[in-house]
């Protein structure tokens, strides 16, 4: 075709013209300018439209994102009932006036399913991130160290669903309850104090920030009480633990830290079960609190898990007396089924997150950068007995919000969660006198 | 109709192949060797060029960073392409090994501008015209050594030794959890930094996703013109000899070896490179993702774009990078497909068996791919209207 100077300019009239079309979409990206009400200054997530299922439709909405483990993970487990509960949780703040009296929160619109897979996690994440003021659950430890520079450097403040010892590090990350690294300390002073003669402790773990975290402070009580140590890694999946089994059954520690998920729990624990019938050769089996599900005792394991092992965790389970026990119970109304202490996990992490909007309301400032200033500012938060007093103290630095309580479950086929507490949330005498060091506990 | 003749002041290229100006008005006319070989040979296609260059620079001024960040992938994913362009559509030697080098770019890349402080390996060497060539190269010398498995097997056979290599090389990424992360933990990406200016930070001007689109818009523009000219220079010749009948290409005097250890190498090249880039937009990545799916996924922007020609390639690449964005709206108008993970039938699984469809229907209906649906609108347009 020939190329005359007539269809020259039409092609760039028509480039012009395909310019200015699309030079409109770029001014989306600044975020809407600040809410109606002049005194609350807002950025993301924050509108004053009621929410899609407003109880109330005169209130603005907040929006909460949710990353979780929702179908194909080794935690879905336990993720479906967390995520249940953190609704269930934001639905009574919404019945009781919302954030302030003047907004009701959201956690419903914004929920992904992350695969327990880190990539997979950032992307979804960058799918919600224009949309909402702060994440209400981010589920897992590598997952989120995938988007922790991207929620840095974004100031937006996230829970996680985790326990690992960097959170405390982190000032935009809202961890509740004790840290893998305390929890294993507070694990083998326990189990010493059970059963006197133990030597030898081998941590059996995951790879990565979950399972590291949980065998430093295992490794660091070892060396404080003098005890021999011993670090074994193991890899997701039931069908990988032959490795993990035999180095147990080699060594022949007398205490053995578990972290894992459910699914290997019944594998490692049936599998040495069966070995203490023959040989008389019966550790003392501790499970990091994401190594447990009731429904394990359904499994052939049962007889093995209830000779054996023992769950540490951050906090009471679900039947226990305590005001937000008793109010989670009253929120998830029929009792779920199956039950899992997953419904009580999900029920506590939001506190931290809940104080920080209302702090930040009060502060007029619901803008991330608002609400991230808030969070690190505060010094306690109301658990509302579910952890002790002090909890939440954000602002102590690492040492000071380092919670160092935790309890110690027996597996009970009787109890509502399958586990009925042997030792509430105490503070062991090595934990106690733990000094958080530079970096978290698996780092250093 | 005057002819002006623009001499070259005492050159040695003899005058019929040096070009000259061309005759307005008969495009059909080429009066040199040179002219015609161009690369934009028509005012036309210069013309074309110039405001697609212009327009992709303009880009980051127009949309919003999320379609920006697709943008950018289908740059890196283009760049990708267009080495698995080289050796299955060019060279006709059948890869499925893409990943592997990808693979290979993309940790030399992660650990050369890692931290060294880190959980992971890393040298801290942030600059990126050090680690970029320095990930196609160690590429590219993988590559060679895959070559000579090509000199012995041909076409299906090939096809799966090369399979083979991806399933070796994802143990050995899960494996070396030193450089890799190890299984579903994973290390951050490469860290582009050009001459000291952090790209993947935003900066007070220009946001991260901005800074990285135009990183990979240059650096996909630069090795589309290499490959272009690769394609049409004495190699490239070479490459579709052995395509169109190794055999008689060989009795012709073309040495298969060498030039089918030209074809790996360069390839391999561009897969080091586009891995090197792969993951900057995301900033974080696992080694299980360098699987099948991913040699699947490349083998279809080859066989979608348009065997054989390099648009073709950056045409399947975009083609890909977009389908998620189609996909997802694929709910408002099929109600029982569902857009959330929990469901099936549902958006993710959809696009998982497009792949193999579209591959399945444009070898059928249209081998030549998009590029063949780009003559054929062209080609009515041209004749228009006389178009029958």
């Amino acid at each position: 075709m020939r190329l005359t100077a007539r269809r020259t300019w039409t092609a760039v009239a028509a480039a012009l013209v395909l310019v200015t079309g699309l030079a409109g979409c770029r001014s989306e990206e600044t975020p809407p300018s600040g809410g109606g009400d002049g005194a609350i200054k807002t950025d993301f997530g924050v509108t004053e439209e009621p929410c899609p299922n407003a109880i109330d439709s005169n209130k603005g909405c907040i929006y909460l994102g949710i990353i979780s483990d929702l179908t194909v993970g080794p935690f879905a487990p336990l993720a479906v009932p967390i995520t249940e509960a953190q609704k269930a949780f934001w639905n009574r703040v919404n019945k009781n006036g919302g954030i302030g009296g003047q907004y009701e929160v959201d956690v419903t619109t914004y929920i992904r399913d992350n695969k327990y897979n880190p990539q997979t996690h950032n992307e979804v994440y960058q799918e919600i991130k224009p949309n909402i003021l702060a994440l209400a659950q981010t589920l897992g430890s590598p997952t989120t160290a995938a988007i922790l520079e991207d929620l840095k450097a974004s100031s937006i403040v996230a829970v996680p669903a985790s326990w690992t010892s960097l959170w405390n590090y982190e000032d935009v990350i809202l961890e509740s309850g004790a840290n893998y690294c305390i929890e294993s300390m507070n694990a083998i002073d326990w189990a010493r104090s059970a059963r006197p003669n133990i030597q030898k402790v081998m941590a059996v773990h995951y790879p990565g920030d979950y399972g590291d975290d949980a065998a430093a402070g295992a490794r660091y009580a070892a060396e404080t009480l003098g005890l021999e140590f011993v670090d074994q890694r193991t890899d997701p999946g039931q069908d990988k633990q032959d490795g993990a089994i035999a180095a147990i059954l080699a060594e022949r520690p007398d205490l053995v830290i578990l972290t894992a998920a459910p699914a290997e729990t019944a594998v490692i624990v049936g599998g040495i079960g069966a070995q203490a019938q023959q040989s008389g050769y019966a550790p003392m089996i501790i499970g990091t609190s994401p190594t447990w599900n009731p429904a394990l005792l359904n499994t052939p394991a049962k007889p093995a898990l209830e000779a054996l092992y023992f769950q540490s965790g951050p906090w009471s389970s679900w039947g226990a007396d305590t005001p937000g026990h008793q109010a989670m119970r009253a929120e998830l109304t029929p009792t779920p089924d199956p039950l899992s202490d997953g419904y009580t996990a999900g029920w506590v992490w939001n506190y931290p997150l809940k104080a920080a909007l209302e702090k930040a309301f009060e502060n007029g400032d619901l803008t991330r950068a608002g609400v991230l200033a808030a969070a690190q500012s505060l010094t306690s938060v109301d658990y509302e007995g579910m952890l002790p007093e002090g909890s939440g103290n954000y602002a102590g630095g690492p040492n000071g919000s380092m919670v160092r309580v935790t309890t110690i479950s027996k597996p009970d086929a009787s109890a509502p969660t399958g586990v009925s507490e042997v030792q509430p949330l105490t503070a062991g005498p090595t934990a106690s006198g733990f000094q958080a060091g530079p970096t978290a506990c698996y780092l250093s | 109709m005057s002819t002006s003749t623009q001499e070259k002041p005492a050159s040695r290229v003899p005058a019929t192949t040096r070009a000259r100006r061309r005759p307005f008005g008969r495009p059909l006319l080429y009066t040199s060797y040179s002219s015609e070989m161009a690369l934009f040979n028509t005012g036309t296609k210069k013309l074309g060029i110039t405001l697609l260059l212009l327009l992709g620079a303009a880009m980051p001024f127009l949309l919003p960073d999320r379609q920006l960040q697709t943008l950018a992938t289908g740059c890196v994913w283009s760049i990708g392409a267009i080495g698995l362009m080289l050796v299955t559509g060019y060279a006709g030697q059948v890869s499925l090994g893409h990943p592997v080098f990808i693979g290979i770019g993309a940790y030399t890349a992660a650990v050369l501008s890692g931290d060294p402080n880190g959980r992971t390996l890393g040298f801290g060497i942030e600059e990126i015209w050090i680690w970029l060539p320095a990930a196609g190269i160690v590429a590219a010398l993988f590559g060679i050594l895959v070559a000579p498995l090509a000199t012995r097997l041909r076409g299906l056979y090939l096809a799966i030794v090369t399979l083979g290599l991806v399933f070796i090389a994802s143990y050995f990424f899960a494996a070396f959890s030193e450089i890799s992360g190890g299984t579903n933990i994973g290390r951050s990406s490469a860290t582009p930094v050009l001459f000291g200016e952090r790209l993947n930070v935003s900066g007070p001007m220009f946001t991260r996703d901005q800074k990285i689109f135009w990183l990979v818009f240059v650096l996909l523009v630069i090795f589309a013109f290499a490959a272009r000219n690769i394609a049409r220079s004495r190699v490239g010749r070479a490459f579709t000899a052995i395509r169109d009948r190794d055999i008689a290409a060989g009795v012709m005097g073309v040495n298969l070896a060498r030039h089918k250890t030209v074809a790996f190498g360069v390839s391999s090249f561009y897969a080091g490179c586009c891995g090197a880039v792969f993951y900057i937009v995301t900033g974080f990545f696992v080694p299980e993702k360098f699987d099948l799916e991913m040699a699947v996924l490349f083998i279809a922007m080859v066989l979608v774009g348009g065997v054989g020609t390099i648009s073709g390639a950056i045409m399947g690449a975009f083609f890909f990078a977009f389908l998620p964005e189609i996909t997802r709206r694929v709910p408002q108008f099929i109600p029982f497909i569902s857009g959330s993970d929990t469901s099936t039938p549902n958006v993710h699984q959809l696009e998982t068996v497009l792949y193999g469809a579209l591959i399945i229907l444009f070898l059928i209906f249209e081998p030549r791919g998009l590029y063949g649906i780009w003559m054929r609108i062209r080609n009515y347009w041209k004749a228009w209207p006389f178009s029958y």
